[in-house]
C-alpha cells in the first residue's frame, strides 16, 4: 500500500517472543478500508491466539480534519465479545508515524514485557523494571530511558496487572475510552503496554487536491457555534449538565486539543497550583487531563467537589482504572472511599449502546441535533459514526459533533489520498461487519 | 509580512506543524515544520509554539513572545526547550511563497486563529 499508510502490519508473537511483519496489501484495504474494518480482519485471522489489535484509521495523521484516531480491537475480557477502544490525544498519530499501521499481539508472554516501536522497528523489551509501577511512573520511566519527553505510550497500571474487570489501557499519563477491560487484556498476556515514537512520512496520491479538499472542509466547520467552545465544561453543558462548566471553571488551567482536531476536548485542571498560571508552574504534578466527561460527571454526582472529582480522576489514572466505572460503583462517596475502593470493586457498570463501541464517547448528537428524532434513528446514528471514525481514523468526540465531517467526503478524500476506488457499498459492508 | 503566534489561544492540536511539514515535503510528515507546537511538558499542561524564522526563533509561551537571535548565545540561567535544538536545524518559515492563493498554511490550518499574519 503506497499512499497514506507505513506499509507494515508488525505480528508479535508473545509466547515465542518474536516478531514479524507483513506488508499492507492494496487489496485488503480496498475490501476493509481501514482502522477496525481492518483491526476486526486481523484479528479473526489470529483469533486462536486471543490477539488484541492495535491499528490506525485509513486518514489518521492527515491533514483531514479530526484525524486523530486509532483503535484498539479485541476480545473484552469483561463481556467476551468483539470491542473497539478509541485512541486519541497524539497517540493515535505517533503510532502511524513510527512505522507501522497495524500491530497484532498475540499469544501470552512468559514474562512482563513492552513493546517498543520506533521509525520502522519494534522491539519487545523486559518490563520488570515497572512491573508494579503506576501509569505515571511508568510512563516517566520509557521517557526517560529514551530521552524524548513526546514518546507517546498505551500503558497499564497496577489494576491492569491485577487483574480487575475495570482496568483500563491508558494513554501516557491519562484516561482513556476502554470500558472494556483492555487492560486487564494486557496484564493477563503480560504487557505492561508499548511506547511509540516515529518521523515517518506518508505519501498521498494527490497531495495539492487532497490538501485543498481538506482546508475547504475544515473552513465550512469554522463558522459552527462549538467552535467558539471549549474543552469538556461545555460538552457536559451540551449533554445537560450545564452546572459542570461554572463548577469546574475556578480550577481550569488550560484546554487542549488531540491531534488537528478543531474542538479541544481535553481540559487540563490544576490542583495543586494557581490555575491561572500561564508561566510554567515549579510543581511537578499539578493536576489532571480531565479526558473521560462520563467519569467527571460520575464523580460529580457522588457530591464530590470539583478539585476533588479531579482528584478522584488523577487516582483512577495512576492506577489505570475506568473512571466511570469506579464513580458508577463506588460503596462510598468520599474522595478517600473512592479511592480505597478501586481494589474492591464489584458490579457491571450500564454500557450505553451495543457493546462494540465505547459510550466513552456521548451517545448523541453535539451541539446541535443532526435532524435526529432520538430513539433508535439516533442509537443506529451512534453505532455508525463510531464505525466511520474508527475506520477512518476520526476522533470519535468530533464526529459526533461536526456536521461537516460526512462520510461522502471522507470516502473522497480516502479515494484522493489512495488512488483506490472505494465506494459506499464497501463501506456499508465494513461498517455493516463492525456493527453487526 | 510575518507569522505571529497567541499561545494563549493555540490548543496545541499541531495542525499547523502538519501544514507545514506538507508544505516542507509534499506529503504528511513533522521531520522538517519550522513551525512546532512545543508539547514536552505534558503533566505540567504548558505548552506554546516556536517557529524558525531566516534570523530568529520565535517561542510563543503562554506568558509572551521571546525572540532568539540565531546564533547568539542565549541567558545561560534560562532553561533550554528540548525542542529547540532540532528547530535549528530546519528550513525557516518562507511563509508558503510558493502556495498559490492560500498563504501561510499554518495559519490556513490552525483551527482556532492562533497564528495570523500581521505587517512587521
Amino acid at each position: 500500500m503506497d499512499y497514506l499508510s507505513a506499509d507494515k502490519i508488525l505480528i508479535v508473537d508473545l509466547a515465542a517472543s518474536e516478531t514479524t511483519e507483513d506488508e499492507l496489501d492494496e487489496d485488503l484495504v480496498s475490501e476493509k478500508i481501514g482502522g477496525a474494518g481492518m483491526t476486526k480482519h486481523l484479528y479473526e485471522q489470529h483469533e486462536d491466539e486471543d490477539p488484541i489489535v492495535i491499528g490506525t484509521g485509513l486518514l489518521t495523521g492527515t491533514l483531514y480534519p479530526a484525524t486523530a484516531a486509532g483503535v484498539i480491537t479485541a476480545k473484552s475480557p469483561v463481556s467476551g465479545t468483539l470491542c473497539h477502544c478509541p485512541i486519541t490525544l497524539k497517540l493515535g498519530v505517533e503510532i502511524k508515524y513510527s512505522g507501522f499501521d497495524y500491530i497484532v499481539l498475540k499469544g501470552v508472554s512468559d514474562k512482563p514485557i513492552y513493546l517498543w516501536v520506533h521509525d520502522g522497528v519494534a522491539d519487545i523489551q523486559d518490563a520488570a523494571d515497572v512491573w508494579g509501577k503506576d501509569v505515571w511512573e511508568t510512563t516517566d520511566a520509557w521517557r526517560k530511558i529514551v530521552g524524548d519527553d513526546l514518546l507517546q505510550t498505551l500503558v497499564i497500571g497496577k489494576s491492569g496487572e491485577s487483574g480487575s474487570d475495570y482496568a483500563q489501557v491508558c494513554f501516557n499519563h491519562w484516561s482513556s475510552g476502554d470500558r472494556w477491560g483492555f487492560g486487564k487484556a494486557f496484564g493477563g498476556k503480560n504487557i505492561k503496554g508499548a511506547a511509540f515514537r516515529g518521523m515517518g512520512l506518508l505519501e498521498a496520491a494527490k497531495p495539492e487536491e487532497f490538501v485543498e479538499r481538506s482546508l475547504e472542509i475544515l473552513k465550512a466547520i469554522k463558522p459552527n457555534d462549538f467552535m467558539g467552545k471549549r474543552g469538556v465544561g461545555d460538552i457536559c453543558a451540551a449533554l445537560g449538565h450545564e452546572d459542570v462548566t461554572d463548577w469546574l471553571a475556578p480550577i481550569v488551567h488550560r484546554h487542549s486539543a488531540c491531534y488537528n482536531t478543531p474542538y479541544p476536548t481535553n481540559t487540563f485542571a490544576y490542583l495543586d497550583d494557581d490555575p491561572k498560571l500561564v508561566t510554567e508552574t515549579k510543581v511537578k504534578e499539578p493536576g489532571i487531563l480531565i479526558t473521560d466527561i462520563f467519569g467527571l460527571i460520575g464523580f460529580k454526582n457522588l457530591g464530590l467537589s470539583a478539585a476533588d472529582s479531579c482528584r478522584a480522576l488523577k487516582a483512577c489514572a495512576k492506577y489505570g482504572i475506568d473512571p466511570t466505572a469506579v464513580a458508577e460503583l463506588s460503596p462510598g462517596k468520599s474522595l478517600e472511599d473512592v479511592e480505597n475502593a478501586f481494589a474492591r470493586l464489584s458490579g457491571s457498570p450500564p454500557i450505553a449502546g451495543k457493546g462494540v463501541f465505547s459510550p466513552w464517547c456521548p451517545t448523541k448528537p453535539l451541539f446541535g441535533d443532526f435532524g435526529l428524532s432520538g430513539g433508535d434513528e439516533t442509537a443506529n446514528w451512534w453505532e455508525r459514526h463510531q464505525a466511520l471514525a474508527s475506520i477512518f481514523g476520526i476522533h470519535p468526540i468530533f464526529a459526533v459533533m461536526c456536521p461537516q465531517l460526512t462520510e461522502e467526503n471522507m470516502l473522497e478524500l480516502a479515494n484522493i489520498g489512495t488512488d483506490l476506488e472505494l465506494d459506499k457499498d464497501t463501506l456499508d459492508e465494513v461498517i455493516d461487519g463492525l456493527c453487526g | 509580512m510575518g507569522i505571529r503566534i497567541d499561545a494563549l489561544k493555540c490548543t496545541a492540536c499541531m495542525a499547523c506543524e502538519m501544514a507545514c511539514g506538507y508544505h516542507r515535503d509534499d506529503g504528511f510528515a513533522f521531520l522538517s515544520s519550522c513551525i512546532v507546537p512545543y508539547r514536552a511538558k505534558e503533566k505540567t499542561d504548558y505548552f506554546g509554539v516556536l517557529l524558525k524564522e531566516e534570523e530568529t526563533l520565535v517561542v510563543a509561551r503562554p506568558e509572551g513572545l521571546e525572540i532568539n537571535k540565531i546564533g547568539e548565545e542565549q541567558d545561560p540561567e534560562k532553561e533550554a526547550d528540548a525542542s529547540a535544538k532540532p528547530m535549528l536545524l530546519r528550513e525557516a518559515c518562507d511563509l508558503c511563497e510558493d502556495v498559490e492563493d492560500h498563504g501561510p498554511l499554518c495559519i490556513q490550518f490552525c483551527p482556532v486563529e492562533a497564528i495570523t499574519l500581521e505587517e512587521e
